[in-house]
């Protein structure tokens, strides 16, 4: 198997970047937002946006599925997870969250059995091998992962295990790209789409972005040269005046997304009326719940947790960095209150937030290098 | 990776905020289970509900351990 | 090239403020750490920002002392006119055996390792063992063994040691902490705060051997190649380098969080930024793939046999002949330079064309390997 190298060729890189200096109207200021923690961490991490005008900007949107988890979930995981029967297991990404009263790691350091997994069949697993515990996985992510803990739900019902719960914070992705296309301080002009969720999903659920807002799109993949891509792609949507949903990411992403992953969703999960995303309020149908035919599986009806609705700290301005309206470093306690190490907020605990990204990757005096003019 | 190994919080993966998508071969295929290899030659119980036409040397794309898709031959 | 418009004027204005955002960050990471943990996490032991608070806000201001202020590989004692180093280091690995060593092993070259990196040549060792009831006593005599081997390959002696046993359960079979003492050498003008804007970085071989090879010891990685520990004493490299006299700034092996966390740890001490040129750092494509599937930059991972070196800009080209000449470092480097361009500061010109920061560690991606 070859490693992607040559997705990462800086050659390539150089011509793509001298195409969209060639295609970005002077005058014009253009913002593109990705709404992928994994192009947020692409950017940063190859400094795309050093290959870039100075007036193409790259915004990061709500991309992050363990950032908008409102503080009172985590609280609610670790009261289940200091319960002595329980075995709490979740991907690392949530063991650092802050909660009201610290996080899981802390949770963990002061006596709490908690685990982390790479994937809900391991905490399956766990189960079967702790037949007197109760194992507890706190599910987190997009479509994109949803459908593994669908799946392991599944083939817990078939095992007939009965010592396996999980508690669902998985989100859907349209509704908060709605819910800020509908918000009025918002400019953007077109979209980046995340490409793993589209694999799902497929390109249809974002269709509403170019018919009902007028805002191209362009589903991308994860290597530098496929973002570059995808930005020379929007430009050139934006130059024809044309507004699609447009595919870059076709080796991997189909129009209709995956039909088993709809039928096994449809079957584990449902959507609830409304649930709270940190930082954008609440927000309808935009998270998924254990279907009746799973209830026996749910923990929050197992457990009995606190419930409580915990406000963000008021120096967190965590929602206005989701929703792309700041820079992270326009945040007033980013970098000096709120630091990787110390973090008040979401965007800084995720290494793919946006405030952890900037702060480990791009804190650096912006230097835009302007390629060679190309003739297009 | 196996979970008792797991004691720490890796901050510098996030799975599900990355959208992290790994690409393995299926070795063998025990019902919907699917045993995969990665880049490295390590091997992961994959589950394969996704991608019903997978068969032992089929590439996938691997996230929190199910196969989101089948990746085309030729494809790098 | 871009004109002049309405909205430049407004970029410009923008890119002032993130400037002065930036500027007040570094003044708030400038300013000494303080420790303010209610508990020991296993972060505190990753050798990145949290071990930093830890030792810099609550157990060096304890000692006060001038000799541990810098915080140097080793502390420096003068007696009689004897410049003196002394140094200690405890190895709690799991598992003890992993490809290309062992605990014992490491537990003699680490120690000698942080002698040679202020410029003193290692003399003797004590070894002092905790060891967990139970522990087979073949184990341990393997161990023994492999001490004693890296300690004539190291040419220092063992001197005085200690023996403990604790209950089944605790110290995963075995513990150990080896101290060292070293004469320094004359040539030696080694200190962090000494790069300047120019000098060159040189690291001795390719990076992230050892954290890669604990990685394959824990799970059932499969490669076509193995990756092996880079475990080796590196006072004969220290040594070579020492001819440099005081254009070679200074030497730190790269054990706990990697080649990253030294350039850290000598850019705030210098207060200089480094620039690191991603397409030089060697890297073998094992250590590479076997990173990449696991999410973490080779930069971060542990060694235990390689070193990082600032040299003046006119002795780097030296400083890489005298390096590739001693075993173990052929595959040497000069990977990055310094400037002044911002303070305390690393950053990476990534291979793709891009530059990102690269910072100190938060947590700890791969706990117990040293």
């Amino acid at each position: 198997m070859k490693f992607v190298d040559e997705f990462r060729n800086a050659e390539l890189g150089a011509v793509l970047a001298g195409q969209i200096v060639s295609l970005a109207q002077s005058d014009r200021h253009y913002k593109i937002m990705e709404v992928c923690g994994g192009h947020t961490h692409t950017i940063y991490r190859y400094g795309v946006a050093d290959l870039l005008p100075a007036n193409v900007e790259l915004v990061h949107g709500p991309g992050c599925p363990v950032c908008v988890i409102p503080m009172g979930r985590v609280d609610d995981a670790i009261a289940i997870a200091r319960d002595p029967r329980v075995i709490l297991t979740c991907f690392g990404d949530m063991m650092r969250v802050p909660g009201g009263s610290g996080s899981l790691t802390e949770a963990k350091a002061a006596g709490a059995d908690v685990r982390m997994v790479y994937s809900p069949l391991d905490a399956l697993r766990i189960a079967q091998a702790n037949p007197g515990r109760d194992v507890v996985f706190f599910a987190v992510g997009f479509e994109t992962t949803a459908p593994s803990t669908a799946l392991t739900l599944m083939r817990a019902k078939a095992e007939r295990v009965c010592n396996f719960f999980v508690y669902s914070n998985h989100v859907t992705i349209v509704p908060p790209i709605r819910a800020l296309l509908e918000s009025p301080d918002l400019r953007l002009d077109a979209f980046i789409g995340p490409g793993h969720v589209c694999t799902v999903v497929g390109a249809r659920p974002f269709h509403f972005i170019a018919t009902d807002y007028g805002k191209p799109v362009v589903i991308s993949g994860f290597e530098p040269l496929d973002v570059l891509h995808s930005v020379l792609m929007i430009l050139r949507q934006l130059a024809e005046q044309r507004c699609e949903v447009e595919n870059q990411y076709t080796r991997v992403v189909p129009y209709e997304g995956n039909s088993q992953a709809f039928r096994v969703l449809a079957d584990v999960f449902e959507l609830r009326p409304h649930f709270e995303w940190r930082g954008l309020g609440f927000i309808s149908q935009s998270a998924l719940k254990l279907s009746a035919a799973y209830a026996d599986f749910d923990a929050e009806l197992r457990y009995s947790v606190p419930g409580v609705r915990v406000a963000d700290p008021k120096a967190c301005q965590c929602g206005e960095v989701l929703k792309g309206v700041i820079k992270p470093w326009e945040c007033k306690v980013f970098g000096t209150a709120c630091t990787p190490e110390h973090p008040i907020g979401t965007c800084m605990v995720s290494s793919e937030g946006a405030c952890a990204a900037y702060y480990n990757f791009g804190r650096l005096t912006r230097r835009h290098r302007e390629p060679e003019r190309e003739l297009v | 990776m196996r979970p008792d190994d797991a004691h720490c919080d890796d901050p510098y993966s996030c799975i599900t905020c990355s959208d992290a998508a790994v690409p393995m071969i299926v070795a063998s295929i025990d019902r919907d289970i699917g045993s995969c290899t990665d880049a490295a030659g390590a091997p992961h119980d994959v589950m394969l509900g996704l991608v019903p036409d997978a068969r032992p040397g089929s590439r996938v794309l691997v996230h929190a351990g199910v196969a989101l898709t089948i990746e085309p031959e030729g494809a790098p | 090239m871009i004109h002049s418009a309405p909205t430049d004027r407004l970029l410009t204005l923008n890119d002032a403020r993130e400037r002065e955002a930036l500027a007040k960050i570094a003044r708030v990471r400038a300013a000494p750490k303080r420790f303010r943990d209610e508990r020991i996490t296993m972060a505190h032991g990753a050798g990145g920002k949290a071990t930093a608070a830890l030792v810099s806000g609550l157990i060096a201001p304890a000692f006060a002392s001038p000799a541990l202020a810098p915080l140097d590989d080793a502390g420096l004692i003068t007696i009689d006119g004897a410049e003196l180093a002394l140094t200690t280091d405890s190895f709690v690995v799991r598992p003890l055996r992993f490809p290309g060593g062992s605990i014992g092993e490491l537990a003699v070259n680490g120690t000698v390792n942080d002698l040679a990196m202020v410029g003193a040549r290692p003399l003797a060792l004590t070894l002092s063992l905790v060891l967990e009831e139970g522990l087979d006593a073949e184990i341990l005599r393997a161990e023994i063994e492999a001490c004693a081997r890296a300690a004539r390959a190291a040419h220092v002696e063992i001197i005085a040691g200690d023996t403990k046993v604790v209950e089944r359960g605790h110290a995963d079979g075995m513990y150990v902490c080896t101290t060292g003492i070293g004469r320094r050498d004359p040539r030696a003008r080694l200190s962090p705060a000494s790069l300047a804007p120019g000098d060159r970085v040189l690291v001795s071989r390719s990076i992230g051997e050892h954290g890669m090879a604990i990685m394959l010891a824990r799970g059932e990685f499969e490669l076509d190649s193995e990756i092996v520990s880079d475990t080796r004493p590196l006072w004969p490299a220290a040594d070579a380098l020492l001819a440099l006299g005081d254009r070679l700034r200074c030497m730190r092996d790269a054990t706990r969080g990697g080649v990253a966390t030294v350039l850290n740890e000598l850019a705030v001490a210098s207060g200089v930024t480094i620039a690191v040129n991603e397409a030089n750092v060697p890297v073998t494509p094992e250590v590479a793939g076997a990173c990449e599937l696991l999410g973490i930059d080779p930069m971060y991972v542990a060694n235990e046999g390689t070193l990082v070196a600032a040299v003046a800009a006119e002795a780097a080209d030296e400083a890489l002949a005298l390096l590739r000449a001693v075993s173990g470092a052929e595959g040497a480097a000069i990977v990055g330079e310094v400037s002044a361009d911002e303070t305390g500061m690393v950053i990476v010109n990534t291979a793709f064309g891009g530059r990102r920061v690269m910072d100190m560690l938060v947590g700890d991606p791969l706990p117990r390997i040293c």
